[in-house]
């Protein structure tokens, strides 16, 4: 059996301390959880032992050796293994050469390939999977390429495998497949470490949990010990939850009416209205459909039935951004670098985009005007910029996420969706990012806002929807509503 | 600070720099390289590829590429003889309206063509690199159906004529001051207009712009018919010049035009580029060419120096990139 321990470890990052004398072990043998919400302190954890970054202080022990690494190949050397949310297989290639990357195993200079389909067979059967090492790596299930992604890892017999999200991109029936292949693992003498925001799926694959909050250890408990609302209870602890300003008030006016929309495999029978001035949360788990359902409102993605009213006018069945933008709503897309920006261009052209014709007389541009409207976002929303030529890929994710922003508000929208606005960007940076809102909508322009932080819905809306597998299961007042309910809600258990 | 101001507008104006640099060379080695009629010359021969090459620049700037343009200047100019050879024959039309016809005729199924391209790579995103590549046979096969196999030779007008042949106030060649225009156009649509930022931002990212509300296809179908139409302007003034026209024009143009744009600092993954750096391509191309056969260099190895030049240009671009600070 093995061990691994830190003492006293700490991160400081410029501004932020990241990790605060954090005392864990791991025992190998079992699944050991690392739970904690975003900014908690445990991707740095996990950075620390697969190498990436160096704490600044504390020391981390493997079998009582005490272990420096410089970089993520010394890690890997001293047994540390890492298994990414994002999938690192080159899909057109056989499960050997995925498993055997960089080391197939030779004959002379030749690859020796009937030993390296072995191998990777024998590798595939201790994780109890029948995966025919063979077969191109594009035509396997979501769940074998993950199993094929962990033979991987373990393929240099690590003593330490960390596994973060495993389940992120996987179907609900396939996560079990998955979970038999990880219990077998626990046969061999490995200390797993797994990362997951899916609750649920903690108690039924992991031994021990471990919960970091803010930086700090909150404490490691034994899973069958404890129920669902102590995890959730260790995870969020009191939060205090800030207040909207009293002054914004929801108008009668309904502006946006979503009547039974469907799209197939995306989202069910959806139905909901939206007045004006209002803020509209929709809470839920990432792949709950929140994303596909903004994109279809917004006219970028097609929708299978049902029907769009904006402002007492149905929308026509072919729509698609320019239609929608004509009718006044905007779309702040989740991955802002490649679906809100161009990355190269600068700031002041990724401000005034979607608002080209309203910068030009006819078909020319009129370029004094199109430096007074991106000023006036960058005024406005406190944009900080070197220059407004820079481009807009030198900016900080706040500051690239607020041109996003500007960009639609120069077209003078009367909805505005947002998806994920606060994803990656700092605490002081999301703040702002609520205030505009609120300034809009005090100027009664409706918005929706989709986050999977549950605290940033209740802080920021009237109203929440709440989203599972495509249809909305619920409708809450943020007033009467604590994190822990709506976080169960959103998961779907309410009975735990 | 002023250091890397002076660092970075050096390498801005790298293709400048070196085109005066190869102007005062020759100047030096020899006494015929700068005169006004040699310049002109210069400008003459530039003409027909620079005119395609400003359309090429929308069209790589759009993210894109059209790899059919010589086989389009074919083409036109084959239809463009073709009916003045045989309309006059047949209904009694006279030889200037047929020609006008032609002309009509070939612009029309030019920006066919070049919609269809933007159809097929936007609708089934097909490769553009493919699709125009497919073009270049196809184009190039209706050029010589059309011909019916040999050149169609003194057919056109005097006035036609006039386009390849003719000069402006008894010194400046037609054609130079038909590319001075195009430049003037392209650089006014791709600066000034909303058609022009729409063609930087899809190049730039074709995602993020249709969620700004662009309007994508149209601008593709802009770049695409756009450089097709004009393939047929070159192609008219490159039949007049020679006074035929021929399935065998054009061939291989697409490569020397591709130069010129890439030589002028326009990025082949899309968003980046100015019609002002292919008009220096081009003619960076044009003296050098020119340089090697006043030196009298061996046309061969004038292939290998033009196909060596466009390969530093890229990779000057790529060191540009990273050493500005």
């Amino acid at each position: 059996m093995s061990i691994l321990r830190t003492e006293k470890i700490s991160k400081q990052y410029p501004g932020c301390l990241a990790l605060n004398q954090v005392n864990v072990s791991f025992e190998s043998g079992k699944v050991n959880a690392l739970l904690g919400k975003n900014g908690s302190g445990k991707s740095t954890l996990v950075k620390c032992f697969s190498g990436a970054i160096q704490p600044t202080d504390g020391n981390i022990y493997l079998d009582d050796e005490r272990l420096v690494f410089h970089s993520p190949s010394e890690a890997n050397e001293k047994g540390f293994a890492a298994v990414y949310q994002e999938m690192s297989l080159v899909q057109s290639l056989t499960v050997t050469e995925n498993i055997f990357l960089g080391k197939m195993p030779k004959k002379g200079n030749m690859i020796d390939w009937r030993r390296a389909h072995e191998m990777a067979k024998e590798l595939l059967d201790s994780m109890g999977v029948t995966i025919n090492p063979k077969e191109i790596v594009s035509r396997l299930p979501m769940w074998q390429c993950q199993v094929v992604e962990i033979t991987k890892a373990i393929s240099s017999h690590p003593k330490v495998l960390m596994l973060d999200e495993p389940t992120s991109s996987l179907a609900s029936n396939e996560v079990e497949s998955l979970f038999q292949a990880i219990r077998q693992l626990k046969k061999q003498d490995i200390i797993i470490i797994y990362i997951s925001h899916k609750l649920h799926e903690v108690p039924e694959i992991t031994d021990t949990i471990t919960v970091l909050r803010d930086g700090e250890l909150i404490g490691t408990v034994n899973t069958k010990e404890v129920s669902h609302q102590d995890i959730i209870h260790m995870m969020f602890g009191e939060v205090s939850i800030r207040q909207r300003p009293k002054e914004l008030e929801v108008q009668e006016e309904q502006i946006l009416e979503v009547k039974n929309l469907c799209r197939k495999n995306k989202f069910v029978d959806i139905s909901f209205s939206l007045r004006k001035g209002e803020v509209l949360g929709i809470a839920g788990m990432l792949g709950a459909g929140r994303t596909e359902l903004l994109k279809s409102i917004f006219g970028s993605d097609s929708y299978d039935s049902g029907e769009i009213w904006v402002n007492g006018r149905k929308v026509p069945r072919r729509t698609s951004p320019i239609v929608m933008k004509k009718l006044g709503i905007g779309l702040t897309p989740e991955d802002r670098k490649n679906e809100g920006l161009i990355l190269d261009h600068s700031i002041q052209d990724n401000l005034c985009y979607a608002s080209m014709e309203r910068t030009a007389h006819g078909w020319f541009e009129d370029r004094k005007q199109r430096r007074q409207v991106a000023q006036k976002q960058i005024g406005d929303l406190q944009i900080k910029i070197p220059d407004i030529y820079a481009p807009v890929s030198s900016l900080s994710g706040g500051n690239q996420q607020k041109v996003v922003v500007g960009n639609w508000l120069n077209t003078n929208p009367q909805i505005m969706l947002y998806d994920e606005p606060s994803r990656g960007i700092d605490v002081n940076a999301k703040q702002q990012i609520f205030e505009i809102m609120w300034a809009q909508a005090a100027k009664g322009i409706s918005t929706i806002f989709v986050s999977s932080e549950l605290e940033e819905l209740l802080e920021v809306c009237h109203r929440i929807l709440i989203m599972k597998d495509g249809r909305i299961t619920g409708q809450v007042k943020p007033e009467e509503i604590g994190i822990d309910e709506l976080y169960a809600y959103s998961m779907g258990d309410t009975n735990k | 600070m002023n250091k890397n101001r002076v660092k970075n507008i050096l390498l801005d104006h790298m293709i400048e720099i070196l085109l005066v640099l190869v102007v005062v060379i020759m100047a030096i080695v020899s006494p015929n390289f700068l005169t006004p009629a040699n310049i002109l010359n210069i400008f003459r021969n530039q003409a027909m590829k620079g005119v395609i090459a400003f359309g090429m620049t929308m069209v790589i700037i759009s993210g894109q590429i059209d790899l059919s343009v010589g086989s389009q200047v074919a083409l036109s100019g084959a239809i463009i003889a073709r009916f003045c050879r045989d309309l006059p024959a047949s209904t009694g039309m006279s030889v200037g309206m047929a020609c006008i016809l032609g002309i009509l005729t070939a612009i029309l199924g030019a920006a066919l063509i070049g919609g269809i391209h933007a159809f097929a790579q936007h609708r089934f995103n097909m490769p553009a690199f493919i699709i125009t590549l497919a073009s270049l046979n196809v184009l190039y096969g209706l050029a010589g159906v059309i011909c019916q196999g040999f050149p169609i030779a003194n057919v056109f007008p005097k006035e036609f004529i006039f386009l390849g042949t003719g000069t402006v106030f008894g010194v400046i060649p037609v054609p130079a001051v038909i590319l001075l225009i195009i430049f003037a156009v392209c650089f006014l649509l791709m600066t000034y207009t909303t058609t022009g930022r729409s063609i930087y931002a899809v190049g730039g990212n074709a995602e993020s712009a249709r969620l700004s509300g662009i309007h994508v296809f149209r601008s593709k179908v802009i770049v695409f018919a756009g450089v097709q139409v004009m393939c047929v302007l070159a192609g008219m003034m490159h039949s007049a010049q020679v006074a035929s026209g021929s399935f065998s024009f054009g061939r291989g143009w697409e490569v020397d035009v591709i130069s010129a744009v890439v030589i002028g600092g326009t990025s082949m993954n899309g968003g980046v580029g100015k019609p002002w750096g292919t008009l220096m391509g081009i003619l960076f191309l044009g003296v050098i060419t020119n340089a090697m056969t006043i030196l009298n260099l061996d046309i061969y190895l004038q292939y290998v120096i033009k196909g060596l030049v466009m390969a530093l240009a890229v990779f000057l671009s790529m060191y540009q990139a990273k050493a500005k600070a």
